[in-house]
């Protein structure tokens, strides 16, 4: 056992998917003349990473980017098409529904299957059952049949399983962001002790918070390639940068085309930004069709859908008419009075009397706004400070000593 | 215990995992193989209202409607003794089907598991091996019970039912270790299964003995599941089948589809799951 070997190594890894454009037929295929139609998708291409022993990094990347064909190559359920994996050590995955529960099994039976399937055997199991149902909060139903489990039982039992089966290796797969809140901070804090026990996990989550806590190093993935690797902040950025770049971006109306936009806050042009910042959206627009007095509403939405802001021009007011082949400059100066969490901010233009759309700019650009404390949630950073009986009872200490561990974890490597 | 101090390694490039060490996995999978046949057996009978006794009764009454209708009205053998044939023949029968019925789709029916954690494929379609087996045993102890009433006699004869046993289960397992990979591609496998066990069942002597198949003889004679029903016969009544072509026919095709059904596994283990 060296100890500078990595826990994970990739190298030069590519994966391929054969897309069947029908469903290959064993009758069919018996014809002499039938050849399947067939493309082949790479998912992965010339990936090489190495990951240390008790390192975490997050993986950010958006849909079929390939974060998860990495982590299938890293749980060894699948096999890359060039190149070489190296993974030492145990390996649990953590799934957001368990593994393989099985519905008519008990909760306890499904505890045996689940982590016989994670590699313990069952004197181990029975060593940690206690803690699993305790850390579950299902004392009372673990002989009830799992398909009686709410949504929430099943996924903190789930949960509760896979960490505690003392991996070498943890593979999360978006499952931070499960249960109460309560359960979520639960869950945090073991991630953090894991973490702190040297364990080596790989996150991939939508979560930014998530990410920004438990990881100090992040790749960013963008359509199968690795195109980032190093420090969260800045991957973090990379991959806000990269949702919003315009070749990624599909303009639904053709009359009126988005031909850049740009955020521009205290630290220069970034789609990362935190609370309080002054801002500058700027977006240059060209109108393939004349226009008269268009109105220009900005819009933040949060990534859930729900309008944070809007802001528009006089509507019904004429003003100005736009030619055919104008190039227009919108600048939107405003405050990020936003509570910490990733936003969608994009332009609106409708004709004169703000009724009919003209061009929405609907995946617009994203914006990550980085939290200034923890415990907080909505849309509006009001600042608040919660005190009980004087004592200040805020999440600041709570940051400070999570990071602390994190350093601590850098000086142990 | 397969807690060791040396810590698992897991090696991945473009080639199929060794022979060596993927025999070797699955030795070292045994224990998540018990536990999701007691998985599978609980999910087949102990939730359904009538269980396992459902499980028995339903080849035991085919076996009751096949003799009387045979018997009676085609004029096939005579009473007690064909109850004793065809109880003998739709014992293995049932077995057989039930297995390549939930096997031959097992790698694909069982993807909820297979995306996220890693365990050798071929144990997916092992699992109704054993889950169909209890009815099965249960099957045979009511026809070796039942033997007396219907004309026959204990005896050491009954010791065939070791072998015979063996054979069903190595054949049933070699073609669902094959079919349920060749599924994984070919999704039309699902109902070409369930076709050929309707023609199958004809071109086994189940429900009359293959001298009177006519024409329909060499689909008898080179069928692998006749040379078996022909040893669970031997078990039960005297020249009930020594066809030893029959025989070798059954043994031949089990080791082919053995060697055949354990490579494709060994060789797509960690590709089936790019296609599900």
């Amino acid at each position: 056992m060296t100890g500078d070997e990595p826990a994970i190594a990739v190298r030069g890894v590519s994966k391929r998917y054969w897309k069947l454009d029908e469903q290959a037929m064993l009758l069919k295929s018996l014809l002499p003349f039938w050849r399947p139609k067939r493309s082949e998708m790479w998912a992965l291409r010339g990936i090489n990473v190495d990951v240390g022993r008790g390192e975490t990094i997050g993986l950010l990347g958006r849909n079929g980017a390939g974060k998860t064909s990495l982590l299938r190559l890293l749980a060894g359920v699948s096999q890359p098409t060039e190149g070489t994996v190296r993974v030492v050590g145990r390996i649990a995955p953590l799934i957001s529904v368990g593994v393989g529960f099985n519905r008519e099994m008990s909760g306890r039976e499904n505890v045996y299957l689940n982590g016989m399937l994670l590699g313990l055997n069952k004197e181990e199991i029975e060593a940690r059952f206690d803690d699993i149902v305790a850390f579950a909060e299902i004392p009372d139903y673990i002989d009830t049949p799992v398909k009686f489990y709410s949504s929430g039982m099943f996924t903190r039992l789930g949960f509760a399983i896979a960490i505690h089966v003392d991996p070498q290796i943890l593979l999360v797969d978006e499952v931070l962001a499960v249960g109460d809140i309560a359960f979520q901070l639960k869950c945090f804090d073991r991630m953090r002790a894991i973490q702190s026990s040297g364990t080596t996990i790989v996150i991939v989550s939508h979560s930014m918070h998530a990410i920004r806590l438990l990881c100090p190093r992040a790749l960013v993935m963008r359509r199968g390639e690795l195109v980032f690797d190093g420090e969260c902040e800045e991957a973090i950025a990379m991959h806000h940068a990269l949702l919003s770049s315009p070749d990624e971006v599909h303009n639904t109306g053709e009359d009126i085309v988005v031909m850049e936009r740009r955020l521009e806050g205290p630290q220069g042009l970034s789609n990362s930004v935190d609370p309080g910042d002054a801002l500058r959206y700027t977006a240059r627009l060209r109108f393939n069709k004349a226009v008269k007095s268009p109105q220009v509403f900005f819009n933040v939405l949060t990534e859930s859908g729900i309008a944070a802001y809007s802001c528009f021009t006089p509507i019904g007011k004429e003003w100005r008419d736009v030619a055919a082949g104008d190039e227009v400059n919108v600048a939107v100066d405003f405050r990020c009075s936003l509570v910490g969490g990733t936003y969608r901010m994009g332009l609106l233009i409708t004709d004169t009397k703000g009724v009919d759309f003209l061009m929405q700019d609907s995946s617009g650009m994203l914006v990550y706004v980085s939290p200034s404390i923890l415990g907080t949630s909505g849309i509006s950073e009001l600042e608040g400070r919660i005190a009980v009986d004087g004592e200040e009872r805020t999440h600041d200490a709570f940051l400070h000593e999570s990071l602390s561990l994190l350093d601590d974890a850098d000086v142990a490597d | 215990m397969r807690v060791t101090a040396e810590p698992t390694v897991l090696e991945l490039d473009d080639r199929p995992v060794k022979r060596g060490a993927w025999f070797g996995d699955l030795w070292a999978h045994r224990d998540v193989f018990v536990i999701m046949s007691k998985a599978g057996f609980q999910s087949t009978y102990k939730r359904s209202s009538l269980g396992i006794i459902w499980a028995v009764a339903v080849p035991l009454l085919q076996a009751l409607v096949i003799t009387v209708v045979f018997a009676k009205l085609i004029q096939i053998g005579s009473g007690r003794e064909f109850g004793l044939f065809v109880l003998s023949g739709i014992g293995p029968w049932s077995y057989f089907s039930g297995v390549l019925g939930q096997g031959a789709t097992a790698i694909v029916d069982g993807t909820g598991m297979t995306d996220k954690v890693w365990f050798p494929r071929a144990l997916l379609p092992g699992v109704p091996l054993m889950v169909n087996l209890p009815p099965f045993l249960i099957t045979l102890g009511v026809l070796a019970v039942s033997q007396p009433i219907l004309g026959g006699s204990f005896g050491l004869r009954m010791l065939w039912f070791i072998p015979a046993g063996a054979l069903l289960i190595a054949f049933s397992g070699a073609l669902v270790l094959a079919l349920s990979a060749l599924h994984v591609y070919f999704r039309d496998v699902r109902f070409l299964v369930q076709a050929a066990l309707i023609v199958w069942f004809y071109v086994t002597p189940i429900a009359y003995p293959a001298s009177r198949a006519g024409t329909l003889r060499p689909f008898f004679d080179f069928n692998p599941v006749t040379g078996i029903v022909g040893l669970f016969r031997n078990a039960v009544m005297s020249g009930g089948g020594e066809n030893m072509r029959a025989l070798t026919v059954s043994l031949a095709a089990t080791f082919v589809l053995l060697v055949v059904g354990l490579e494709a596994q060994r060789r797509y283990d960690r590709l089936f799951v790019d296609l599900l």
